[in-house]
């Protein structure tokens, strides 16, 4: 015989719902006594006031481990990444010429992402180093706190500088200044003391020859020893990252250009097959012009 | 085997009326059974080959009866009618079965998962054409997912109807049937309406057949109608209904003497016993408690998992997500909660266990009958054969006034009675002579009790009895030339037979006689008495007749035994015995002594009885044999026990009418089929509830239903044993039937979770001990592979709720639901109990669920959060060490999973590509993952009690465990180091020390149970009790 299912009416049902959340009887509210509810309250409350504290101390040893200054390990971190700016939502730079409110937006943040490299905020706060070395402070047993920057000037962009200009870095004439920066990584020695450049191609043939002509601020791509290495956000409070600006001169409009730049370096590898932007950065660009 | 008749036993002078009414009682109750199914009595009615005579018969079935039919008309017939073989009953089709498989329990919740995941590749798809794959993966990961379950769990199902399949399976019957003028042996299967077949003694009966010639023929229908006793057969149309005429002998049925030819008049299931088995299969089977309680468990973890999934899915919808991508948390949520492994793990547990059991002589058919004999709390027991040793054992004498008790123990060997007066000379030479039966040649290395016998139950227990205490019994007879012999029978009620003496210088003849004691009796003018023979006064026939009732109240079937030394001047060595005419003295005899025999109980039962009654099961048997010898049987098991007494006995003691006896004074009670029948339902609750010790004696197979439906309705799990075709819808009924191995027909094993092979009634209780423990360890298992889900569900609410990158991938999840887990959670099966389980009452049915509250409270909100905190450790380990600080992970997870970030920066200025960030939340699933690895460790070894320190319990007794705990690290470190280079599966490898950072978790997780388990047991029955344990 198959079981049979107890029938049981809808009033029933309310019936025993109504019984459960309060049962007059037993004085039961939810199948347990006042009593038994402040029992398990006071319990929950101090076991699971118990796990975090448990929870706070362990997090709080383990942080303990964790210096301030360089991360336990940076495995991951062997070759940096590259990155452009201005930095859009997939990579792409798009700029109908004529119509202002397409790049407005580009400029916008490029007017704020170049703010700290004005040539008056970066001499009031970092040195003058010496081009084609490393700058190098060690700790020396004594925390040499904190560390200094080397300036790298706006100016030092050039055409892409954008300071004074009317063309607001190209994009109002369709020949836009693109940024190259390279991911910052503590303690990396770049180009283990030799001279590297930033270089761009269209990514495949019909691109390289849709990408025309371009310039590069500073020029050749360089990028000096001197920003390196990196000591960290807090120790390195000025650090200013080297830039490298390409610009633009005259890709065939209303198509779609895949640029690929990447970074000379003897130490840095662009050939991560998982990591497409190990040092490298692929980006596409499209002039629209009427 | 033809003098066995009723008669002889002594008990049943004083029964014999009561069981003519039985039988009738048993017919009217067939009849009754069939007007419930008013067709199948329709086609019982068509039946009217017994009034037909023999032309008629040959007309309506186109044969011959001396040539029978031609081999083409047998092929024609058969080709018509199909094999003469029962149809078994309907089996789901394989199909069926394995789609089922797919779309029970949780695989429904994955398939639902595993759609959405297509559907949300299909509108990514739709809106980017370069969309990734992942989601596509994660689906077919789910779908394959529930294939592999599915499969594995129909091939452990497919196995276990696989052991039954094979033991079913039979060696093929054979009939002798006339054809084409000639007597052929052909499988009984191929029989076809028509053929001419003859039967011999111990045949089974290979078709219905309508008898035409019969000598001395009589066949044991029990299995059919549960008549005990042999109904003879012959060509006569005796009665209307087909079922008690004599000229039809039935299928199945089994011929024990005589021979008869008959027609076959129907085949297959167009027989009355196929028309009965396919009535049984007509009664549904129950769903098993475990069943239902799986069933509860899927309920409460699908409910858990969809109200998560859905309230998440609110939230995070409301929380402005991407429609999707809520999609995918809810698969996830899903994912995290439904443990995948769980199902199949329980069906390992359960085959494991069934191996085990069959070990033990319990083979069992449905895997989950296994717990639910664990939780039974009636066993309603066949006597003979289950209880009883199904052998007639000599087990007292009687002489020299005095009662001897023999060893009815089943090797037999220990007979201290004393052996050294005469009189006990003289006896054991009747008992050797005046006996037919004789052991079947060639089983010399046999021992005699084993040894096979020709000859009818009693013949054959005085037989083994004289072997036994004699020796060589053939060498005695052969020594005493048997020179006549009058055979048992009806009228004269002994049996007689003259031997020359062994010695050949004696001349004279030995007179040996036994029979009816009081038959006996009546010839005897002397009784011996310490080897001399004295004058029968009425003093000696006093004690004769106390010693006769005594030995007849025990339930015992006795005999008498007599002899006269013939003088040698009367009856000179030449003398012709004519045993027609009598021409020797059969009276003025010397008494020598009575002997008792009983199916004596198995020595193995009182303990298992016994067992029983301290687990809380109420052991009520179920014979057809008399109540007498029922009571008897039952007080020598102990289930009546010693000190109970029924109404009858209190009556008898206190000497006033069963009607003045107040009821509830008695414990024990004895009821016969007939007062059965005259109760109603109220009347039989009452019974069963009100009485803890109850026999039910006189019953027929059909009785045992109404007894079991009234054990059913007092909320027991009842399991019933039986053997015969009619047992079959008490089988089906029960919640868990058994049938017997050996006496079982196939139509009871067919209907039966679970088949004795051993007949044994010991076995059922070691089956008993095995379910219950099976249900605890079941309850391990699922409580550690519940707790883990919060570990793996915590994680991705975090992640929703606080804006972390994803500390657990999904597949991630399924590694440890379907990988590090299986094989500690199947160890868990292994676990030996925490105390003496069966000391404790059986499981309620309704109120002792598999998962109750406090075991999805305590492994959710206690071990489960422990383990999510220990996770969440290593997580933020893992993180801060490679540069990103716990304060800095807190909502970065939009701009984290966005692939054109990649210069995100962490807590350190350090900017990470996407891939790096991606390598790093692959190395945070694993170190969750070991994480929660290395805390299900701690959570093993915390479930291996649930009640007891482990330091009680010992934590190597188990050695399976440490067999799960070493795969369980093992599976890590393969999937660690040696697939961590497989994107694909998103793991890395590991730094070696952060396998150690989840150990403090670990043993904190231990520490608090240890502290759990012993509130428990300093406070039973307390608030920590009754909230804390499961």
């Amino acid at each position: 015989m198959v079981i049979q299912k107890e029938k049981k009416s809808c009033g029933q049902v309310v019936e025993e719902w109504k019984e459960f959340v309060w049962n007059p009887r037993t004085h039961q509210f939810m199948g347990r006594t006042g009593t038994s509810w402040a029992f398990i309250l006071l319990f929950y409350l101090v076991f699971y006031g118990f796990l975090t504290a448990m929870f706070t101390l362990t997090m709080w040893v383990m942080l303990q481990t964790v210096s301030d200054h360089t991360p336990k390990y940076q495995d991951r971190l062997a070759t940096p990444g590259l990155m452009i700016r201005p930095k859009t939502e997939n990579l792409d730079v798009v700029v109908n010429v004529s119509d202002t409110g397409s790049w407005d937006q580009y400029v916008q943040k490029l007017n704020k992402f170049l703010e700290p490299y004005n040539d008056s905020i970066q001499a009031q706060k970092n040195d003058i180093c010496r081009p084609g070395r490393y700058y190098e402070q060690p700790d020396n047993g004594v925390l040499n706190y904190p560390k200094r920057a080397c300036q790298f000037n706006r100016t030092q962009l050039g055409e892409c500088s954008g300071i004074g200009d009317p063309t607001h870095y190209g994009y109002s004439t369709g020949q836009p200044c693109v940024f190259i920066k390279m991911n910052r990584v503590i303690n990396f020695y770049a180009g283990a003391n030799q001279s590297m450049n930033v270089t761009c191609v269209g990514k495949r043939d019909d691109d390289a020859e849709n990408l025309g002509n371009f310039v590069m601020f500073p020029a050749n791509g360089n990028i000096d020893l001197m920003y390196f290495p990196y000591y960290g956000k807090k120790f390195h409070v000025n650090y200013t990252q080297p830039l490298v600006a390409v610009k633009f001169l005259n890709v065939t409009p209303n198509v779609e250009v895949n640029v690929e730049c990447r970074i000379n370096a003897a130490n840095i590898a662009t050939d991560d097959d998982r990591d497409k932007f190990a040092g490298r950065v692929a980006f596409k660009l499209r002039i629209n012009k009427t | 085997m033809g003098q066995k008749t009723p008669e002889i036993y002594s008990v049943e002078l004083n029964g014999a009326k009561n069981m003519q009414q039985v039988h009738k009682v048993g017919g009217q109750e067939k009849q009754i059974g069939l007007k419930r199914h008013p067709q199948e009595l329709q086609k019982e009615l068509d039946l009217d080959d017994h009034k037909l005579s023999n032309k008629d018969l040959e007309r309506k079935h186109d044969t011959n009866i001396v040539t029978g039919l031609s081999s083409t008309q047998a092929t024609e017939r058969l080709a018509r009618d199909g094999p003469n073989t029962l149809t078994p009953p309907k089996e789901t089709s394989e199909v069926v079965k394995f789609f089922r498989q797919m779309v029970g329990g949780f695989s429904i919740l994955l398939w639902i998962g595993a759609v959405l995941c297509w559907i949300a590749y299909g509108i990514q798809y739709s809106n980017d054409k370069s969309a990734s794959l992942d989601n596509v993966y994660l689906g077919s990961v789910l779908a394959l997912v529930v294939i592999f379950t599915g499969v594995f769990a129909y091939y452990q199902e497919a196995k276990s109807t696989n052991i039954m399949a094979s033991f079913s399976k039979m060696i093929p019957q054979q009939a002798l049937v006339v054809r084409d003028s000639e007597k052929k042996t052909v499988p009984a299967e191929q029989l076809v309406v028509g053929d001419i077949v003859e039967v011999k003694g111990g045949d089974r009966i290979p078709a219905d057949i309508r008898l035409l010639s019969a000598q001395g023929c009589k066949v044991d229908n029990s299995s059919l109608t549960g008549e005990s006793e042999p109904q003879s057969r012959s060509c006569e149309f005796s009665h209307d209904s087909p079922l008690e005429t004599k000229n039809i002998a039935f299928y199945s049925t089994t011929c024990l003497e005589g021979t008869a030819t008959g027609m076959v008049i129907n085949t297959g299931d167009r027989t009355v016993i196929g028309q009965i088995a396919s009535l049984a299969s007509g009664v549904g089977n129950e769903k098993t408690p475990i069943a239902l309680e799986i069933e509860h468990f899927v309920h409460i973890v699908a409910g858990v998992a969809v109200s998560i999934g859905v309230l998440f899915f609110i939230i995070t919808v409301s929380m402005k997500y991407r429609v999707l991508d809520s999609i995918i948390f809810l698969i996830s949520i899903i994912v995290a909660n439904v443990p995948e492994g769980l199902l199949a793990t329980v069906t390992v547990t359960l085959s494991l266990t069934a191996k085990r059991m069959a070990k033990k002589n319990c083979l069992v058919k449905n895997l989950e009958a296994v717990e639910t004999l664990g939780s039974t709390s009636i066993i309603c027991s066949d006597k003979t054969g289950t209880l009883t040793q199904n052998r007639m054992t000599v087990a007292h004498l009687w002489f020299d006034n005095q009662i001897f008790m023999a060893d009815t123990s089943e090797d037999h060997l220990n007979q201290v009675f004393d052996q050294s007066s005469g009189t006990w000379t003289s006896l054991s030479k009747i008992i050797a002579l005046c006996n037919r039966a004789e052991f079947t040649p060639g089983q010399e290395s046999v021992p005699i009790m084993k040894k096979a016998v020709v000859g009818d139950a009693s013949e054959t227990a005085l037989l083994k009895f004289s072997e036994v205490i004699l020796g060589d019994v053939m060498d005695i007879r052969k020594r005493h030339h048997k020179v006549a012999e009058i055979p048992f029978n009806s009228t004269n009620k002994f049996q007689l037979s003259i031997h020359h003496m062994d010695n050949p210088s004696d001349p004279r003849f030995l007179l040996v006689m036994k029979g009816a004691p009081e038959r006996i009796l009546e010839k005897c003018s002397t009784i011996m008495v310490n080897g001399q023979e004295q004058l029968l006064d009425a003093s000696m026939a006093e004690a004769f007749h106390t010693a006769y009732m005594e030995l007849g109240g025990l339930g015992e079937r006795v005999l008498g035994f007599c002899h006269l030394y013939l003088p040698a001047d009367e009856f000179p060595e030449t003398y012709s015995f004519d045993v027609d005419a009598m021409n020797f003295p059969t009276c003025n005899l010397c008494f020598v002594g009575l002997l008792s025999m009983i199916d004596p109980p198995r020595s193995t039962v009182p303990d298992a009885v016994t067992k029983c009654r301290s687990a809380g099961i109420k052991v009520i048997m179920v014979t057809g044999d008399h109540p007498i010898t029922a009571k008897a049987i039952a007080k020598s098991v102990g289930i009546i026990s010693a000190n109970s007494e029924t109404v009858e006995d209190i009556a008898k003691r206190l000497n006033i009418a069963v009607e003045q006896v107040n009821k509830r004074d008695a414990k024990a009670a004895v009821v016969t089929g007939t007062e059965l029948k005259d109760m109603n339902q109220e009347q039989l609750d009452e019974l069963l509830a009100n009485y803890s010790e109850i026999v039910f004696a006189r019953t027929s197979p059909q009785q045992k239903l109404t007894i079991v439906e009234g054990c059913q309705r007092m909320d027991a799990v009842v399991a019933v044993t039986g053997d015969g075709v009619n047992d079959s819808p008490a089988l089906k009924k029960a919640d868990i039937g058994i049938a017997m191995g050996i006496a079982g027909s196939d139509a009871a094993k067919n209907a039966a979770d679970m088949v004795l092979l051993d007949d044994n009634f010991a076995s059922i209780v070691t089956g008993v001990e095995e379910g219950r423990l099976i249900f605890d360890n079941l309850k391990k298992t699922i409580a550690y592979t519940l707790t883990k889900n919060i570990a793996e569900l915590c994680p991705f609410l975090i992640y929703i709720m606080a804006g972390l990158p994803l500390p657990i991938g999904t597949i991630t999840i399924l590694f440890i639901d379907l990988g590090t887990d299986i094989i500690p959670s199947i160890a868990l099966a292994y676990e030996k109990a925490e105390s003496d389980i069966m000391n404790r009452k059986p499981r309620h049915k309704k109120k002792d669920r598999l998962v109750n509250a406090p075991l999805a409270i305590y492994s959710y909100l206690h071990i489960g959060l422990m383990q999510a905190l220990g996770a969440f450790v290593l997580y933020f380990t893992v993180y801060a060490q490679q540069g990103f600080r716990p304060n800095t992970l807190l909502n970065l997870r939009v701009d984290w999973e966005k692939d054109s970030v990649n210069d995100l920066e962490d807590s350190y200025g350090q900017e990470w590509t996407r891939y790096q960030r991606k390598y790093l939340e692959w190395t945070g699933y694993t170190a969750c993952f070991v994480g929660i690895m290395i805390q299900q460790i701690s959570d093993l070894i915390i479930r291996k009690t649930r009640r007891n320190s482990l330091f009680q319990q010992g934590l190597f007794r188990n050695k399976v465990i440490w067999v799960g705990i070493t795969s369980q690290i093992l599976i890590a470190l393969v999937l660690s180091y040696g697939l961590g280079s497989v994107t694909a599966l998103n793991f890395t490898m590991l730094r070696p020390q952060y396998w150690f950072v989840a150990i403090p978790h670990a043993i904190l997780i231990w520490v608090y149970d240890e502290v759990r388990k012993m509130f428990i047991r300093l406070y039973p029955g307390s608030w920590w009790d009754k909230n804390m344990y499961y």
